[in-house]
């Protein structure tokens, strides 16, 4: 599933995930995406840290804590040099970072980690 | 005017000269008397005429006049015998009387030896004293008697005075009724402080004292104290410009003195909400939260005392609300008068918290600032970087000719570039920012290094010889250490000339007290002009020679050398043109700020 509110971003991994042989998911809106995991839980998230209505921290807050989801993989898909603190103190053993802009192969190597 | 006269060369005071005329001539009038009484037979002597001049000169003159008797005594007895010879019963008679004259003298010289002394003492005592004596009479206020220092005081001279009368001394008549209001309740009058006039009419300030001698005449001590005055009046004055600056302070002042507050300025009574008539005489101990009571008294008590004063204290201090408020104080020493002070200098921690917000405000803006260069400068190279990506992935799916892919290529790596230089950009700032916190940790080196050497392939285009023990370990960030060699290896490599030798080596002994490794390369070198610009990121003159020749080394030396600094450690660099350069990575053994740390 990959949560992302950027079109032209979400048009390229639309495309770029099928490549890589995986089925994605698209959806823009952090809180939706929260309803559609509770039907459909997808294999992995990639997510955009700075959306609306909830940015990716929040997303990923609620999934972890009121949804309970906690050994889904999350790829945090963001451009801001300062998510290595947080990362720290979050500690999940299933959250990573993917820095855009991303490589076919680092977007590959990224994802093999969990689905390999 | 002289008090002495010349005669027969001997000086003799007119008051002397007056008493010998008149001892002489009752002398003679005694002598007179009794010659002509005994001629005429009369058959008296009138002895007792000549206790006349005897008296009155030993009263005076003692020891002279004792004299004067024992000659009078003679000459009386020289009479009778001259006289009343053979008659020997009014011999005896004249003999007692002549031993009588001496006797009556001696007495009345002892007397008046006694009572001279006493005088002499006295009037020596009011003559050479160090303050001014008045003597006057309670009734008609008429001066008696006046020392030579009062005189010298108000410039008058003793006999003036004597002319004068005491309210005349004063330069208000208020003052003078103050003073007899005084002085009549009671025997005495001590410090009354006033204006007396000097004999040019001039102002002096002195200090009376007035106690009654007799039934009518009163002693009055005169002090002066108009220099003392002055500098009092002095000292008020600065005082008070004193006051007229603390009164415009930014910060609180208090000034405490035995235990009362004397003073507080208007930022005081801001900060407390209380008025100056509320604080002033107030013990400011009332205003200090209970649990800082001690420590209050013991910073007064030493601001009071020693010097230096205590250094800074904080407290709670409570305001007119009840409300407890923080803040430091600052004690200083002070002396009002001549009395000591504690000056105390209130900084509100409530407002330098606010500055501390303001700093963390600022940071947070920093952090927005660079989340969002960030995202306007990475996010549009993601579908750049990921299209390009896909045609070339998959060239037939989309058209791509062998000659297109080529260009995609080009195109990819100058993305590259572009996303390289931006992340430096953005991991330089954030480094700026102070957002990086190390990570220490043990790690040995040798498989960092060998670890760094085969992911960029730098084996594939340059000979690489490690001279590295096998045990080495360094204690630091590993992630930043091993980005500090990568850097160095790639430039290394990239401006080395082939054949390309690159040697590591560990170049420190066991007693250093840093860690280094040199990294060495055959390369182009570089000019001594450039070795420090080759660390700043935005050096000012961009200069033809390092676009050609340094252009890759972009903002990883930078990054690299705060890197290094992070860690108290720095990069050194030792070129020989067109031979070789030596990069030197130094950091410190021991973490720097945390001095204990399990070495495992």
């Amino acid at each position: 599933m990959i949560v992302e509110d950027d079109q032209p971003i979400l048009d390229l991994m639309d495309l770029m995930i099928r490549k890589l042989g995986y089925e994605p998911v698209l959806i823009a809106n952090g809180l939706e995406a929260l309803e559609l995991i509770q039907k459909e839980p997808p294999a992995l998230i990639l997510l955009d840290i700075m959306m609306v209505p909830i940015n990716g921290w929040e997303f990923l807050e609620k999934l972890r804590g009121d949804y309970g989801v906690r050994e889904m993989p999350v790829i945090l898909f963001t451009a801001s040099p300062l998510v290595d603190e947080k990362m720290k103190q979050l500690k999940d053993p299933y959250l990573s970072v993917l820095t855009k802009p991303v490589s076919f192969n680092e977007l590959k190597a990224g994802i093999a980690r969990y689905l390999g | 005017m002289k008090p002495f006269i010349r005669i027969f060369g001997y000086s003799v005071s007119h008051t002397d000269l007056t008493r010998c005329i008149i001892i002489a001539s009752l002398t003679l009038v005694c002598i007179l008397i009794t010659t002509v009484s005994i001629s005429q037979n009369l058959e008296t002597l009138y002895a007792q005429l000549f206790y006349f001049p005897i008296v009155y000169a030993t009263y005076f003159y003692p020891r002279k006049g004792l004299w004067l008797a024992g000659a009078c005594a003679v000459l009386y007895e020289g009479f009778a015998y001259l006289y009343l010879f053979p008659d020997s019963g009014s011999l005896i008679y004249v003999t007692g009387q002549a031993i009588l004259f001496i006797c009556v003298a001696a007495l009345v010289a002892f007397a008046s030896e006694k009572l001279n002394t006493s005088e002499a003492r006295s009037r020596s005592i009011v003559e050479k004293a160090q303050s001014g004596i008045i003597l006057f009479d309670q009734n008609t206020l008429a001066i008696h008697l006046t020392n030579a220092h009062l005189e010298h005081m108000l410039g008058f001279t003793g006999e003036e005075l004597a002319g004068m009368t005491f309210p005349q001394l004063f330069s208000s008549t208020e003052d003078q009724l103050k003073f007899f209001e005084s002085l009549k309740s009671g025997e005495e009058t001590r410090d009354t402080e006033t204006i007396f006039l000097t004999r040019d009419k001039g102002p002096i300030w002195v200090n009376l004292s007035g106690s009654r001698i007799t039934e009518n005449l009163v002693s009055c001590t005169v002090i002066d104290i108009n220099k003392y005055k002055l500098a009092k009046q002095a000292a008020d004055e600065i005082d008070a410009q004193y006051k007229q600056v603390a009164d415009n302070f930014p910060t609180c002042i208090i000034i405490i003195r035995n235990q009362m507050i004397v003073y507080t300025n208007p930022s005081f009574e801001l900060f407390s909400n209380y008025t100056r008539k509320d604080l002033m005489g107030k013990d400011p101990i009332s205003l200090i939260h209970p649990d800082d009571h001690e420590d209050f008294r013991n910073s007064c008590h030493l601001a009071e005392t020693r010097s230096p004063p205590p250094g800074r204290l904080e407290v709670g201090l409570q305001i007119k609300s009840g409300k407890i408020r923080p803040a430091t104080l600052f004690f200083t020493r002070i002396l009002q008068g001549e009395i000591p002070a504690v000056l105390i200098n209130l900084v509100d921690i409530p407002g330098q918290e606010g500055l501390k917000t303001q700093i963390q405000q600022d940071s947070k803006r920093q952090r927005g600032i660079i989340s969002t260069f960030a995202y306007e400068l990475r996010t549009p190279l993601q579908p750049i970087m990921g299209y390009i990506n896909l045609l070339t992935q998959d060239p037939d799916k989309y058209g791509v000719t062998e000659e297109t892919k080529i260009i995609l290529d080009r195109c990819a790596k100058s993305v590259d570039r572009e996303r390289q230089i931006i992340n430096q950009m953005l991991e330089l700032s954030v480094i700026d920012a102070g957002k990086i916190p190390l990570e220490y940790s043990i790690f040995p080196v040798l498989d960092l290094i060998t670890s760094i050497i085969d992911a960029g392939g730098y084996r594939k285009t340059a000979d690489i010889t490690i001279d590295i023990p096998n045990y080495l370990t360094f204690d630091a960030d590993k992630n930043k250490i091993s980005t500090v060699i990568d850097t160095m290896i790639s430039n290394a490599v990239n401006y080395s000339t082939h054949p390309r030798k690159i040697r590591i080596a560990y170049i420190s002994s066991p007693n250093d007290s840093m860690d280094r490794l040199s990294i060495k390369d055959n390369g182009i070198g570089i000019t001594d002009s450039r070795l420090d610009e080759i660390f700043d990121p935005f050096p000012v003159s961009d200069s033809g020679e390092r676009k050609q020749k340094y252009e890759r080394i972009g903002l990883s030396l930078a990054i690299a050398k705060k890197y290094i600094k992070m860690h108290e450690g720095y990069i050194s660099v030792d070129s020989i043109m067109n031979l070789e350069t030596t990069f030197i990575i130094h950091i410190p053994k021991k973490r720097p700020e945390e001095p204990e740390h399990n070495v495992t």
